[in-house]
Formats: C-alpha cells, structure tokens, sequence
C-alpha cells in the first residue's frame, strides 16, 4: 500500500538530489575539471552577493510582517464571533487566488499612480511616477507586498482555526479570574498557539528563500531587466538555462536545499509541533 | 458552521458584562482594524472583475472602479482567443487536465501510504515517516531545478507527464492521511478487523476507506490549490506553448505581448491589459470558488486538528 507513494518518493524527492549532487561535482563551462570548486565558483559569481542580500533583506521583512501580522488578525478574528466572523474569514481568503502571475498584475496595477485604485494616497506620498517605485534597491518592499498579500490572508484563517482548539474552561478560568480581553490574547491565546506560529515561521522562511516568480515576471514584462539575478533561485535558473551552466545550477540550488532541510530539521526535532505523531521530541 | 457557532456561545461574554467606555472604544477599533483588512484583500478582486470590461483606453483614463460594458467582456475574450488560434483555450484545458491527473494520483498515494503508516506492519516506519516529514517543510520550488536535471536525463523534458508526475509527489497528503488514520479511527477498529481475519486490504477497503470522505475532501483541497496555480515548476519542464498550463500562458502573455512591455509594441498583437486581466480572472476564479466552498474545512483541522492527538 505504501508503495505507490515510495516510487513517486524515491523518483521525485530523493533521486533528483542524488543526479543533481553528481550534476554539481561534474565538470562545467566555466571549470571543465567539476569538482567542489563548482560550488565555489557559484559563491564567488559577481551575482551571488547581491542576489543573497536581496533574499535576505527580504526575509527579514517578510517573515517578521507575517508572523505579526497573522498572530494579530487571527487573535483580533476571534474575538469577533458571531455572523461577521465568516463574512470576514471569506474576504481574507480571496487575495490567496490571486498567485504568480496575477499577483504581479495586480501589483502593477496598484502601484502604477496614474492607474491605481490608490492614487491618492499615492500622490499623498509623493509618488507620481511609477519609476519612483519601481527601482533598483526599493524592490524587496514591493516582492514582501506581493508575498505577503497573496499568504497573509490565508493563515490568519488557518490560524484563527488553531484558535478554535483552545479549551473554553481555560478562557473561563482566566475570565474569571479578571483577565480582560487583551491580557487574554497575549497571555493565554498566543502561548497556546505559538507551536503552530512557529510551524507557519518555518515554512514561511522555507518558501521565501526560494522568491523566484515575481522578479522574474516583473523583470521579463513592466520593467525589463529591472530585477534580473534579483534572488537565488533566478540565478540557479540562469546559470542553468542561459549560462549553460548546469553544473553551477545544481550546486547553489543545492545549497538552498540544504538550508530548507536544516529548517526541516529543526522544526522535527528541535521544536514540539510534531509532538505526539511518534517521531518530534518526546 | 452550525455546530461551531452552537459550541462557542460562551466567549465575549465576560467583556459584554463589564464593558465600559474602554471597552466600547476598543471593539470599534477592532472591527475597524477588521474591516479594513477585509477591504484591502478584496479591493484587487473587485478590480480584476472589472477591468476586462473595459478597453485599455478606458481602463487608462476612467476610474479604477467604473464599469465599462458586458459587450466589452465579450471583444476582451475574442481578442485573448485571437492568441495563437484560441490558444487559450488549449491552456486552459491543459490546467483541468493536468490538475485533474494531479489530484487524482496525489490523493490516491497519499490515502494508502497515510493508513500503511498508521495502521499495518511497516519496516523502517520511522525513518519513512521523517523522510516525508521533511519533504513536506521544504517548498516544492526547492526541487525544481534537481527534477529538471532528472526529467532531461530520462527524455521527459516538455513531457506533460514530467508535469503529472513530478506533481502528484504529495508529502503533505501523506502526513494529514498518517494523523487521520492514528487519531481520527480508534486502532481498535483496526485490530479487531484483522482479528476476524480481514486482510490489509480487506480492512483499508472495508473500515478505513468508508470512513475517511472528509479526509479525501481536504486533501484534494490543498492538492487541487497547489496544482492549479503551479507555475515553476511547468515553467521549467515545459518548452512547446501548446503544453503550458494557464498559470505559464499568462506568464508568457505577459512577457511576450506589448500589453505590460511597450518593448514588445511593435508587434501586431490585440492582447493588452484588459485581456491580461481577463486571463488572469480566468485562473484565479476556480481556485477562489473552491477555497470560498471549503472555507469550512480550513477552519478547524489544518494544523490544529491535524496535529493534535
């Protein structure tokens, strides 16, 4: 019965990594020897730099404004209970429809001052232009927006879910006790759902470090080229498909692997989420 | 919802009995904060619905929110099929296929691994369990470009199978499968099947199956959402326009037609914005008529139910 599901593991989690680490050691265009020095060539790419401080700036960002943002809706959600309540959850889920590609439409849209929705308050600031937002340098702003509008919504119902599965007699006692509504929320909502934000920190980080789609679209459409090599992924896809590098590919997608399995890793072993399932911390 | 609303009468009650002036003030800003939320999320929805029933030179020049007319829907649509020879539509039956086959293997694999590793005598069940564990937590786009060296090497590069297949791996269905069947169905159930002599089989096809409608309707929740709108993966595996599901067409209307690339206005091409954002209507309201008709499997159970036990 398992097995089904152990070919499609074996062929499509754990063989590519096997072929992509003997694509990584072997020989490429730039270094015809292969070897471990592929690994090193990637790193020392006048791209790299730039497009891992670009991932980074944009994780401290992105996954900051998530965990924020979505431990204060859910917990603001769920004092609202009553016929509002669905209503509210129905909105927040609509943005999560709106991925990839759409997202980047929309995003255009909303930030273009001669077009947008906005532009009062576009104009407020100052922005008359779209070349005052989009440019070089601000543009980590603009992918945590477009990530952030499209996930946020999404896990604040998931998360007011986890909500759900707190006990009423411990919100009760707390009451009775002469808790109000605030105190309950941070000190008894929150520490009881905190594994669970954890859990959404982690896969949030997890995703993030892989932003592909919205520079490049971004790059190949409105402004050409303006966020070429803009993070990681789109140099691993570069090096593979117009450098003919595929030996330099394999080795930084790798590398990100590997920061995504430790990320695994911990949230297994070191965290305890899976508490209970027969394998997280006892 | 009924049960759910019946189960928590209880809370904000204790505010209501004390509320004063702060409390009162407080609540507004509560639902301020709520609402305004709840407008920025449906504002760019509302904008998408509307923009294809203008012309470009409207949607440049009247408001945001005006409404141009139905007829336009209809020229919108028949410029976006004046494409490639409807194009289009070879996308979009593409993304049913594809999302189809995916839901369908997915789930299928899933179901069965979950209950072998909740429920029968498996090797190396632990070491399985934290392989997909892990595979689960790393995002799929982690694996794009390790497939993409796999797929060239065994011939399946613009291959839509490479899509299929690559796509039904579904760690995430296997550990919601895994948690259903060890907590959800009392092992006792199990046990006492195989006591009168039902075999594996027997027991998943007979107990386990029966039971677990709920189970199907929330994996193929997450798988039909994943597979819908996946983009780079395809984008990767597949070379010929005519394979591309809906989600790379309208990457690929985006950066081909002059509609957000005046570099690109040279050529004779009636996709513009209005046809872009109909485009991307078209694959944003399926996955948005099936979250807003699960919206009740999201509330309880994703984490919070999955994990407990």
């Amino acid at each position: 019965m398992f097995a089904p599901y152990l070919i499609l593991l074996v062929l499509f989690g754990i063989l590519p990594i096997i072929q992509a680490t003997i694509t990584s050691i072997g020989p490429s265009i730039v270094n015809p020897a292969g070897g471990l020095q592929n690994f090193a060539d990637v790193v020392a790419d006048v791209r790299f730099l730039p497009a891992l401080m670009n991932v980074v700036v944009f994780l401290l960002m992105y996954v900051p404004a998530m965990i924020i943002v979505v431990s204060l809706m859910s917990l603001l959600l769920d004092t609202v209970q009553g016929r509002w309540n669905l209503p509210l959850r129905l909105t927040y889920i609509v943005p999560a429809s709106m991925t990839g590609a759409t997202a980047v439409l929309i995003w255009y849209f909303m930030l273009e001052p001669s077009l947008s929705p906005y532009r009062d308050a576009l104009h407020a600031l100052g922005i008359t232009q779209g070349n005052q937002i989009w440019r070089q340098g601000g543009l980590a702003w603009i992918f945590v927006a477009m990530a952030f509008f499209v996930g946020a919504g999404n896990w604040i119902v998931v998360q007011y879910g986890s909500l759900q599965s707190i006990s009423e007699d411990v919100l009760e006692a707390a009451r009775i006790d002469g808790a109000n509504a605030w105190q309950i929320g941070w000190r008894i909502k929150l520490p009881l759902i905190r594994k669970y934000l954890v859990y959404m920190g982690i896969l949030v980080f997890a995703a993030g470090l892989q932003v592909f789609v919205e520079p490049q679209l971004i790059s190949g459409s409105v402004y050409t080229g303006i966020a070429k090599d803009w993070s990681l992924n789109q140099l691993s896809y570069d090096l593979a498909f117009q450098s003919n590098n595929l030996a330099g590919s394999a080795a930084l997608s790798l590398m990100l692997l590997v920061v995504c399995i430790v990320a695994a890793i911990v949230v297994i072993f070191r965290t305890d989420f899976f508490e209970g399932t027969g394998v997280g911390k006892k | 919802m009924t049960t759910e609303s019946i189960a928590l009468p209880g809370r904000g009650e204790g505010i209501v009995r004390t509320r004063g002036f702060g409390a009162v003030s407080g609540r507004v800003v509560v639902w301020i904060v709520l609402a305004v939320f709840g407008i920025l999320s449906i504002v760019p929805m509302i904008w998408l619905i509307l923009a294809p029933s203008k012309t470009g030179q409207q949607l440049n020049d009247n408001p945001p929110f005006s409404f141009g007319s139905f007829e336009q829907y209809g020229v919108t649509w028949n410029n976006l099929l004046s494409q490639n020879d409807g194009i289009i539509l070879k996308w979009m039956a593409n993304s049913v296929t594809y999302t189809a086959s995916i839901v369908v293997i997915s789930c299928v694999t899933a179901v069965l691994a979950g209950y072998a590793l909740a429920a029968t005598t498996l090797p190396f069940k632990r070491v399985l369990l934290i392989i997909t564990l892990i595979a689960m937590i790393i995002p799929p786009v982690a694996l794009v470009v390790p497939l993409f060296v796999e797929i060239s090497a065994i011939g399946l590069y613009d291959n839509p199978a490479s899509v299929i297949l690559t796509s039904s791996f579904y760690p995430f269905g296997v550990f919601l499968a895994y948690i259903y069947f060890s907590t959800s169905i009392p092992t006792e159930i199990y046990e006492a099947a195989k006591v009168d002599g039902a075999g594996e089989f027997t027991t998943f096809f007979r107990i386990a199956l029966p039971l677990s409608k709920g189970l199907f309707g929330m994996l193929a929740f997450f798988s039909f959402s994943a597979a819908w709108v996946n983009y780079f993966l395809p984008y990767v595996l597949l070379q010929s326009q005519e394979n591309f599901n809906l989600s790379v067409g309208l990457g690929f209307l985006f950066t081909s037609s002059p509609a957000l690339n005046p570099q690109n206005g040279a050529q004779q091409s009636l996709i513009g914005r209005p046809e872009i954002a109909l485009a991307s209507l078209l694959l944003a309201i399926p996955i948005l008529i099936v979250f807003i008709a699960s919206s009740r499997l999201l509330v309880r159970g994703v984490l919070a139910g999955a994990v407990k036990s």
